[in-house]
């Protein structure tokens, strides 16, 4: 432990003796970031051409569990947490994270949309995460009032509520299916985690 | 006498098919950022705000990394301080060992390869699984990056079949399990194919892992959280299935706040790849329930290069690759001609960092078009950088054969014809120069009548369009 403290002070010290100038935090006030006439709108087309997702309009009151049957009608094992879906694998409940690698289709709750990129906050609010990423296919579901414009206001928000950073320490923005360009530049979709993307947006 | 990159680059030249694909699937990623900056009105904005931010914190780096350590701290994350990459190696063997662990999956960390984590590790018996796809072929094929974003983009889909064929122990019961889902006939060598296969392979080697390693794009001083961008999701893979998780992050890789968050998440994708984003952005803020999470803090060097009043702003690099990708030499003389393993305009200075009698053989590799400058998202000076370099190449003893070399470059030129079509439909860039740069004394192409002016439509062009 005190090698591990003078490796910390030593490093420290370095970098103050070395810094010369200093340079002041600009503001980013004066950042005038993209914003569109209907952020939906801009959501849904960039969903689908940008993040290579399906996107499905339901209303407030639609049956969940049929929605999910006709998205992936083929589903085997349904893995959720959220409150009315009806699952057969539960992460909150699992022995350990690798059960959730049996899923066919995870449903999770995005949290917020962001038109310029498709991007959608998934906070952990289950115990094991893997659901958002060993699960085959994905369904996300997504309130449209909770479409900002640009990750600017996407980031303010989780900086300014605890409600997008709920149970657990994690949190990640997912825009689509995995995916690779890796062989060749060949854009091939279900890399190393779900292989395709639905969200629902009520 | 040449320089061990010029020697590599005409050997590279000597297969144009090769040279041309290479050359045009980057210029098609440097085009696909250009699309991605001309949708964005905020564009210069943005990248203006970027490298004042990583000004800032780069001035400020010790106060920053205090406020990280104790806010990751109070996470529940423990924090390491690695001073260069032997106490790195020893830290992460350390925690490995202390928990047993005898395989780890990692996420691509262009640190871990500068600390060479692997060959560390695999010494005392821990076997260390790649599981970017492209870092996963090249592990397989026991090849080098020759990309810090897409390493294996020079590596041919034959090749990589033949190699997943020998390699990969139940590669027939996968390839079975494909004809299932995917009963057309298909080329044993098809991206889709192959890309199943890895998939499979791979997501073998998440369950079995005893821990998961990640870089950190970013590091968040105000919360604590450490950033993860993949397309793939394999860092995520990594992280949510075991239960140990490493993070190996560079000290300059600290931000304030989420605020500027959104300025580099915003610009990271966009340059590197031409993509409005990376499909997954994650944001780890502390261990996953029953797990454990380690941060290490990794210097080797960079606290001195702050010291560098010519070179501290390559300390704003936020490895995007976005230069090598617009870069002419690199683009036709590819990653293996360099001899840094970072390659590309920002290779070049972080090399002569690293030791410059080791690496000065890639100062050559620059006609000083600047237009990494044009495309970096922080503004690094990188081709002022290389110019600086060549000027101090006296003090290294290696200014006689480079200059020589430099002279020799228009043989080199006329010799061959790629690199002289190249050169002549850049040129008109040279014009853009200040003419400090172009008429110094260290510019061979100078050396005794100051530089010509290069007309705008270069003679071949022209006489193409008569
Ligand atoms: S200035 Fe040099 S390093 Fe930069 S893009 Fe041009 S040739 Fe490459
Ligand atoms: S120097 Fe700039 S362009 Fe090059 S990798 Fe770093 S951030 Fe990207």
């Amino acid at each position: 432990m005190e090698e591990t403290m003078s490796t910390k002070e030593a490093i420290l010290s370095r970098l103050r003796s070395n810094t010369r100038e200093t340079y002041d935090m600009p503001s980013l006030k004066a950042l005038h970031a993209i914003t569109y006439p209907d952020p939906v709108e801009e959501f849904k087309t960039k969903a689908q051409t940008v993040g290579g997702a399906r996107l499905l309009e339901a209303k407030k009151g639609d049956d969940l569990n049929a929605l999910i049957c006709q998205i992936y009608s083929d589903a085997g094992i349904i893995a959720s947490n959220l409150p009315g879906v009806e699952a057969q694998l539960n992460p909150d409940t699992v022995a350990q994270a690798q059960d959730l690698e049996t899923a066919d289709v995870g449903v999770i709750q995005g949290h917020i949309g962001v038109a310029e990129n498709a991007c959608v906050w998934i906070p952990q609010t289950m115990k094991e995460r893997a659901v958002c990423f060993a699960s085959q296919r994905l369904v996300i579901l997504l309130s449209k009032e909770n479409i900002v414009n640009n990750m600017h206001e996407a980031y303010a928000r989780i900086e300014q509520s605890d409600e997008y950073f709920c149970d657990y320490k994690f949190g990640t923005f997912i825009s689509g299916p995995s995916k690779t360009a890796d062989i060749e530049g060949a854009l091939v979709y279900g890399a190393q985690a779900a292989r395709a993307v639905t969200i629902v947006l009520f | 006498m040449s320089t061990q990159h010029s020697k590599a680059a005409a050997a590279y030249l000597r297969d144009e098919a090769v040279v041309t694909r290479h050359d045009q699937t980057f210029f098609a990623v440097r085009q696909k950022r250009d699309r991605m900056a001309q949708a964005l009105p905020e564009w210069e904005q943005l990248r203006e705000t970027a490298d004042q931010i990583k000004r800032h914190t780069a001035t400020h780096l010790a106060q920053y990394l205090e406020q990280f350590e104790a806010n990751a701290t109070r996470n529940g994350v423990h924090v390491h301080w690695a001073a260069d990459a032997a106490e790195y190696n020893s830290i992460v063997y350390d925690i490995l060992r202390s928990h047993d662990v005898k395989k780890v999956v990692k996420s691509k960390s262009m640190l871990t390869e500068e600390c060479h984590l692997n060959s560390s590790l695999e010494a005392k018996g821990i076997e260390v699984v790649e599981t970017d796809l492209g870092e996963r072929i090249l592990q397989m094929m026991q090849l080098a990056p020759s990309h810090i974003v897409m390493p294996a983009l020079h590596v041919h889909r034959e090749d990589i079949g033949d190699c997943f064929r020998s390699k990969i122990a139940d590669y027939d019961e996968i390839a079975k399990g494909y004809a299932a889902i995917s009963p057309e006939p298909h080329d044993e060598n098809d991206p889709t194919f192959l890309t199943y296969v890895a998939r499979m392979h791979l997501r073998r080697q998440f369950m079995e892992a005893g821990a998961g390693m990640t870089g950190a794009n970013f590091g968040v001083a105000a919360t604590g959280d450490v950033v993860v961008c993949t397309n793939e999701g394999n860092a995520d893979m990594s992280t949510s299935i075991p239960r140990l998780h490493i993070v190996s992050m560079g000290i300059e890789k600290l931000i304030p706040d989420l605020s500027s968050l959104a300025v580099f998440q915003r610009l990271l994708a966009r340059c590197g790849t031409g993509q409005e984003t990376t499909v997954y952005t994650s944001q780890f803020r502390g261990p996953r329930p029953g797990g454990e999470m380690h941060i290490i803090l990794v210097d080797n060097g960079r606290s001195e290069i702050l010291g560098n009043p010519e070179h501290w702003q390559t300390l704003k690099c936020m490895r995007c690759g976005a230069c090598m990708n617009t870069c002419p030499v690199y683009r036709r003389s590819a990653g293996y001609s360099y001899t840094y393993f970072i390659p590309g305009p920002i290779g070049i200075n972080l090399g002569m960092l690293r030791n410059p009698k080791t690496y000065s053989d890639n100062v050559s590799a620059c006609s000083l078009c600047c237009s990494c400058d044009n495309v970096c998202p922080v503004r690094v000076d990188l081709s002022s950088q290389v110019y600086r370099w060549r000027q101090q190449l006296d003090s290294l003893g290696r200014a006689d054969e480079m200059k020589k070399f430099m002279s020799g470059g228009m043989s080199l030129l006329f010799n061959h014809p790629l690199f002289y079509k190249l050169a002549l439909r850049l040129s008109p860039l040279v014009n853009w120069l200040p003419s400090s740069l172009l008429n110094s004394r260290f510019n061979p192409w100078a050396s005794g009548h100051k530089m010509m002016k290069f007309p705008k439509k270069s003679f071949h062009e022209l006489w193409k369009k008569l």
